[in-house]
């Protein structure tokens, strides 16, 4: 046999990549520029805008590094979607074009444009630090380096699939809480804050629980699971999200936050009416003194256009509240069973 | 700027290792870690596999003499044997140290942790965390780091060493988020800047950042490369990107089959086949090419890696990663198609020339890591010796400078020397007539590395690729930078790197030619055999005017005396 072989050798396909282009230096607002090159199957995004790069644009800029998905390096949006241009096809991107042929390309959200596809990477690592993301060692300085911590396989399980993130920042980019207030923790941090907190070699967990229930934290998460959803790595962030607060609950009492006092307050109501009354929730999550403060200017706003919530005594419990009552009871009862079985773990 | 006592370049396990033990050595210094990416991208993260340390969890009877011992065979003999006494002794302190402060070890039965065996060793003691090892040293360090509060200069990349008489008075790097080049005088400075495996760029398994800047920086300074003609091949490359498919493909059974359908190891190796070790599978690929008997495509000959018929199910439960990766970076589905592959250049067992302290030749100027070569890994590296020598000789070189910094006066950077460093930028963003695109000369220097400067090393085509090199060189000259623009200019970065390998390739080819022997990683067609009596030796490279000077320095031995390497 002599001729050539080559079964992965099949057409190219003509691609438009749609880049976000800004340069502080002389743009006033950012642009986008088309660039259309041939695409072989195989090919990823951060292939192509190499591609582009080298032999189209020179002035084309992005982050890349190691280019086999470990590094974190080269996360933005591709058709909207936070990823890793590194491990995206091409080929599988085109059938996500909202208009055809053409791939959008652009930075990350919620962090500081610094160029192009470049953004600014330091309020995360500012936040890692404020959170204290790190193991401060219970081994005592002499015996460093001595002996091992005996760490059972149970323990290592529990943040074995967390330490797997590599800071690509996806999360931060796709959390919808950050996107209204920078200063939230993020995704990213409340998950390496849960690694270390659920790590037995670690001194500080309740130095850093206290500073997690703090404003701007983990009570500021929606559950909209954007950040679990566009894990590069296929982390359940929202279940180590789900299991600080529940940490908090436990250790520090439901009553010493907001957050923690909101989740209460709607426990409360849903048993009992099995909806909400709203008009009381302000005080029971906040306080009287609070509520009155920054919420009485808007009380009077709503009452005057008649939007006001309906008073607790007229709140009607809903239709066949008995048999949600049975169901709630029965489903609590199961959730504080699973705890127990958890713990005695 | 104020002086620094230890500027340390380079954010990977070396530098994070040497920043944490300088801080612990003395708290009152003023340390710095430069790095051009965030400290937790460094290419410490792709090392999957494990670090080597007799702990004895797993065979009771390990011993550091032991590893001592597998250490000096593998390294064909070459390795300095009070250096790797050090590397081998430090092994399981610094293991457990990263187990202290919070590495997530996978575990024994015994909830010790966990080892297992690994290529030329003869016990299991290669400790590792999953398949994400260095990640997760990476970050440990990196966590270590932010909780002691190092200073980090994250996205500065380091241009030049201010050199006065025999010492260095400083760094000097360009901000990449303003484009500045600023000067930072210091007492001492690390080098911890990686490997230079990238410089065969589509044929290396490398980051794209593994162009040894550090190395280049060092060599421009008048600092002796040691050994750097050796270069580690890895016979799995993805054929596109040169990107690893581990070993396990192999180890579960997988085919390396040619164009003409035979598993063509028969020929090589009988009994082990596809296990062979590294080094010989790596040659036996590229014998199957070079004879023609690989496929061909526009991204380079290559031949397949078939694990077809391992079946669905067990490549979906025991190899997800490959799968993943031939899927991202190939476009194929191993279980419906072959993997295309081809041998990708791994690991620089070369570097800058130190001694166990990670004190270079210069004054005030210490390397560790694979930027340096102590050397530990001699001809050949064992597999899980490389994280352990970042972590060993980081610890080290921090500890050192920490000690010594006291001794040197601080040093000042003059306007004059930045305004150099600045106007050398310049004169490549300015439009010429002619011009050359950086991205084609780096596309050649790869090829011709890996056609003339590869595993398979003779005469003639060494000197080729010296004579490529050169022209490579000149034609460098006329590269322009086309982005003009102060803000994160990556053209302009991509364009400096190309010079650190430019740099660098000649020392490794001027290296190869010298070594008429063959030794570990080196195979010389026209000298195949190994020859103790006239190269049992490192080689070093020195820039005088310009050019390579080859010189060289006799090995250290100790309890081993020099054997036949046999597996």
């Amino acid at each position: 046999m002599t001729e050539i072989i080559d079964q992965h050798q099949e057409g190219k396909r003509d691609v438009t990549f749609r880049v976000f282009r800004f340069n502080p230096q002389v743009d006033s607002k950012p642009y986008f520029d088309d660039y259309t090159i041939s695409a072989e199957r195989g090919i990823t995004v951060l292939r192509s805008l190499n591609y582009i790069k080298e032999h189209v644009d020179a002035t084309l800029s992005f982050r890349a590094f190691c280019q086999a998905g470990i590094c974190g390096s080269c996360g933005m949006r591709v058709n909207g979607i936070s990823k890793l241009a590194c491990t995206s096809q091409v080929w599988d991107e085109l059938d996500k074009c909202r208009e055809p042929g053409i791939i959008r390309v652009e930075p990350l959200r919620s962090l500081p444009m610094i160029k192009d596809l470049i953004v600014d990477m330091d309020p995360l690592v500012d936040k890692m630090t404020r959170y204290s993301n790190w193991i401060d060692s219970t081994m005592p300085l002499a015996d460093m380096g001595k002996k091992e911590f005996l760490i059972s396989e149970e323990e290592f399980q529990r943040y074995d699939k967390a330490t797997d993130c590599i800071l690509c920042a996806s999360c931060v980019s796709e959390c919808s809480i950050l996107r209204a207030n920078k200063e939230y923790v993020s995704p990213a941090v409340l998950l390496k804050s849960y690694r270390m907190n659920v790590d037995s070699r670690d001194g500080i967990h309740d130095l850093r629980l206290a500073e997690l229930v703090k404003d701007h934290g983990v009570w500021d998460c929606t559950h909209c699971y954007r950040c679990q959803e566009s894990c590069v790595k296929s982390i359940p962030i929202m279940e180590a999200i789900h299991a600080i607060r529940e940490d908090a609950l436990e250790s520090r009492g439901p009553r010493d936050t907001s957050g923690a006092k909101h989740a209460e307050a709607f426990m409360e109501d849903i048993e009992k009416k099995g909806k909400l009354v709203e008009a009381t929730l302000p005080i029971r999550t906040n306080g009287v003194v609070w509520t009155l403060r920054n919420l009485l200017p808007m009380a009077m706003k709503m009452i005057v256009k008649r939007r006001t919530p309906p008073p607790p005594p007229l709140v009607k419990s809903a239709k066949g509240i008995k048999v949600f009552r049975a169901m709630f009871r029965e489903m609590t009862e199961h959730v504080k069973q699973d705890h127990l079985k958890s713990h005695k773990k | 700027m104020k002086p620094f006592d230890i500027v340390i370049v380079g954010g990977g396990g070396a530098g994070l290792y040497a920043a944490m033990e300088a801080m612990k050595t003395n708290p009152a210094l003023n340390i710095a870690v430069l790095s051009k990416v965030y400290p937790n991208r460094s290419h410490t993260s792709a090392a999957q596999g494990g670090a080597n340390a007799a702990l004895a969890n797993k065979a009771k009877d390990d011993s550091v003499e032991m590893h001592i011992f597998d250490t000096i065979k593998g390294s064909d003999y070459l390795a300095d044997q009070d250096a790797v006494d050090v590397l081998c002794s430090e092994a399981p302190k610094i293991i457990r140290e990263l187990e202290n402060i919070g590495t997530p070890w996978s575990r024994m039965e015994d909830n010790t942790i966990a080892q297992r065996p690994f290529g030329g060793a003869g016990r299991p003691r290669c400790c590792y965390c999953a398949d994400k090892t260095g990640h997760t040293i990476l970050q440990t360090l990196y966590e270590q780091c932010l909780k002691t509060g190092v200073l980090f200069f994250n996205e500065y990349f380091a241009l030049n060493l201010s050199v006065h008489g025999s010492r260095s008075r400083g760094l000097i790097a360009m901000n990449m988020k303003t484009g500045k080049v600023e000067a930072f005088p210091a007492k001492t400075v690390i080098f911890a800047t990686g490997g230079y495996a990238k410089m065969y760029w589509n044929r290396s398994s490398n980051a794209a950042g593994n162009t040894g800047d550090g190395q280049a920086i060092a060599y421009r300074a008048g600092i002796p490369m040691k050994d750097m003609e050796f270069v580690q091949f890895h016979p799995t490359g993805l054929r596109k990107s040169g990107l690893l498919v581990t070993e396990g493909a192999r180890g579960e059974g997988g085919y390396l089959i040619n164009k003409d359908g035979e598993r063509f190891m028969a020929r090589y190796a009988k009994e082990k086949m596809e296990l062979g070790p590294r080094d010989l599978v790596s040659r036996s690929i590229e014998t199957e090419i070079l004879e023609g008997r690989g496929f061909d495509s526009p991204a380079g000959k290559y031949i397949h890696l078939d694990l077809r018929h391992l079946g669905a199910d067990l490549i979906k439960s025991r190899l997800p990663q490959i799968r993943e990766m031939s899927l991202n970076f190939e476009g194929v589905d191993p279980i419906e198609e072959p993997i295309p592959i081809r041998p990708t250049a791994h690991y620089s067992m070369g570097g800058i020339d130190t001694d166990n302290f990670g004190r270079t030749v210069m004054e005030g100027v210490y390397a560790a890591g694979e930027c340096a070569c102590v050397s530990v890994h001699g001809a050949n590296r064992l597999g899980g010796n490389s994280l352990l020598d970042i972590l060993v000789f980081g610890r080290i070189a921090g500890h050192t400078a920490a000690e010594e910094a006291g001794k040197f006066e601080p040093g000042s950077i003059s306007e004059e020397e930045l305004r150099e460093s600045v106007e050398e930028i310049r004169t490549r963003m300015q439009p010429s007539g002619h011009y050359e695109r950086y991205g084609a000369l780096r596309e050649e220097l790869g090829q011709t590395l890996a056609l003339n400067v590869g595993i398979f090393r003779e005469s003639s085509l060494l000197h080729k690729g010296i004579q490529d090199i050169a022209e490579l060189k000149e034609r460098f000259k006329k590269v322009r930078v086309f982005d003009s623009s102060d803000v994160f200019n990556t053209n302009l970065q991509q364009v400096l790197e190309l010079k650190n390998m430019l740099d660098l390739a000649e020392t490794v080819a001027v290296g190869a030619l010298a070594r008429e022997e063959s030794r570990g990683s080196h195979t010389r067609i026209d000298f195949p055999v190994r020859d103790d009596e006239k190269w049992h030796k490192h080689t070093l490279a020195t820039l005088v005017d310009g050019k390579a000077i080859p010189g060289e320095k006799p090995v250290t031995m100790g309890r081993y005396e020099l054997q036949e390497r046999t597996y």
